[in-house]
């Protein structure tokens, strides 16, 4: 079989630092996901850091100069470009959006990465893949396990959908892409007040009790609402919800035990995944107790 | 009131607009931005009033403050701004103006973690995370910090002992060089 006919579409891939560290788990779950979609996707050679959020806080042409470089590597893969963390995505996409309107801008970057700027690829976060490109009916379709009495409370984070005009992905405050997904997988959600929130971000590192405060809050109104878990699509959120966790806890004297999953490893498990393959053991909360319960693993 | 150009100080004012890309001078004090800012909490002046001493020529007080330094960067503000003001896109105008200048900010764990995450770009091509966090706990002098999380991510596969370097690391010193050759000539911000 070719691989044309072996797979549906194909995308380039990048991962992002996060993916290959500490959120090993959603690397794991989004290839498992794509293998049993029979989407393709090939990682771009020797892709590098986009600079994240510590690049534009302090130098936007390094910023922007960083993501161009790596748009421009990600021409050597064919297929739109997949992105599975919500910062990477939104620096990505923040970069195509400011150089195409902005001619002194582009010149700069493309003096500091000697080169054109390459700016079609459209970049994609695997959210719209599967809701848009793959389709939610044939989504549904594939379904092999529905995520039946799972109630998920389904957390976008900031840069999923703000400043609307770069991500271009949903309603910048009133979202549904994660909600559908969930449907088509057959689990339930959770009506909670805190999925636009800022968990705090890359405080984690230089400021820890900021986290503490930010992602106590979306905890405890996650839980306030009945959800058994919490979907996310950011490894930098999956971070600072699920390995802050018992930290936030014990500051906060209450318990959550809240398993923090990501949307690929949710929608592997209804393919037909199995759980060994999406890198539960990796995390800190460990959710196989609550998938056992469900009677899902 | 009309603000005049002296007040306002607006040669400031102007390289902040053309830092950003977005006006300053447009705001006209709602407060959506400080009502939806998750991190105004944590700051001596919420955003609406960074941009109010902005227009009052009082600069310094800002880049002297840690509010700047406190931004999330979550885009709320931008997202809501009546008047698109991309507030968001001010405050890294504001973090690079400090940081330039290496002056009397307040907050220096958040410039000591950008500093030594944009280090890591420069000698590995992507984040080595372990590093990162001992790094940043031996030179802020918080030797304990995350102690006990080290093992727990480190058996987990979530930390690495070891990295390897970037096959494009060459080219990402040339475009630190460069960008720092165009400065020198005065033809970047």
């Amino acid at each position: 079989m070719t691989a044309a006919k072996k797979h549906i579409m194909h995308y380039s891939y990048y991962p992002g630092c996060s993916l290959h560290a500490s959120g090993r788990e959603y690397d794991i779950s989004t290839r498992a996901l794509f293998k049993a979609l029979r989407l393709g996707l090939q990682e771009v050679p020797d892709w590098f850091c986009c600079g994240a959020t510590p690049a534009h806080n302090v130098d936007e042409l390094l910023s922007l100069s960083l993501c161009a470089k790596n748009l421009s590597l990600a021409e050597e893969v064919d297929g739109d470009l997949a992105v599975a963390c919500a910062a990477c995505f939104s620096r990505l996409k923040t970069t195509q959006h400011h150089l195409k309107k902005d001619d002194v801008k582009r010149r700069q970057v493309e003096t500091a990465i000697d080169g054109p700027a390459a700016l079609g690829k459209p970049v994609k976060h695997i959210l719209e893949i599967l809701a848009r490109d793959f389709g939610l009916a044939r989504l549904e379709e594939s379904v092999k396990k529905p995520l039946l009495g799972l109630k998920v409370a389904c957390y976008y984070g900031c840069l999923l959908t703000r400043p609307p005009e770069v991500p271009d992905l949903d309603d910048c405050e009133d979202p549904s892409i994660m909600e559908d997904i969930l449907r088509a997988l057959g689990a339930e959600q959770v009506k909670w007040s805190h999925r636009m929130e800022c968990c705090g971000a890359n405080f984690t590192l230089s400021r820890p009790g900021v986290v503490l405060k930010l992602s106590n809050a979306i905890l405890e109104s996650a839980q306030e609402a009945g959800a058994d878990c919490i979907m996310v699509a950011c490894p930098l959120c999956h971070g600072n919800l699920d390995i802050r966790q018992q930290k936030i806890e014990a500051k906060n004297q209450t318990s959550y035990d809240t398993p923090i999953f990501y949307i690929t490893q949710l929608a592997a498990l209804a393919m037909g995944v199995a759980a060994d393959k999406l890198g539960f053991e990796s995390v800190i909360v460990d959710p196989r107790p609550l998938l056992t319960d469900k009677q899902l693993i | 009131m009309h603000l005049s150009n002296q007040t306002m100080k607006v040669g400031f004012v102007k390289k902040v607009e053309a830092l950003s890309g977005t006006s300053v001078r447009r705001c006209f004090q709602c407060g959506k931005c400080s009502a939806g800012c998750p991190m105004s909490g944590f700051m001596e002046h919420p955003p609406n009033r960074i941009v109010r001493l902005l227009q009052l020529g009082q600069g310094d007080r800002v880049l002297a403050g840690r509010s700047i330094w406190y931004c999330a960067s979550c885009e709320t503000c931008t997202t809501r701004c009546p008047n698109k003001v991309n507030l968001a896109s001010i405050m890294d105008a504001l973090r690079k103006l400090s940081w330039d200048a290496d002056g009397p900010s307040k907050e220096s764990y958040v410039q000591l973690a950008n500093r030594l995450f944009i280090e890591n770009i420069r000698s590995y091509g992507r984040q080595y995370e372990l590093r990162l966090g001992a790094a940043f706990n031996m030179k802020s002098g918080q030797f304990l910090k995350d102690l006990m999380l080290g093992p727990k991510l480190l058996s987990r596969g979530k930390l690495k002992m070891f990295h390897s370097k970037n096959k494009n690391l060459p080219e990402i010193e040339a475009i630190f060089s460069r960008i720092e050759e165009m400065r020198k000539k005065g033809e970047a911000l």
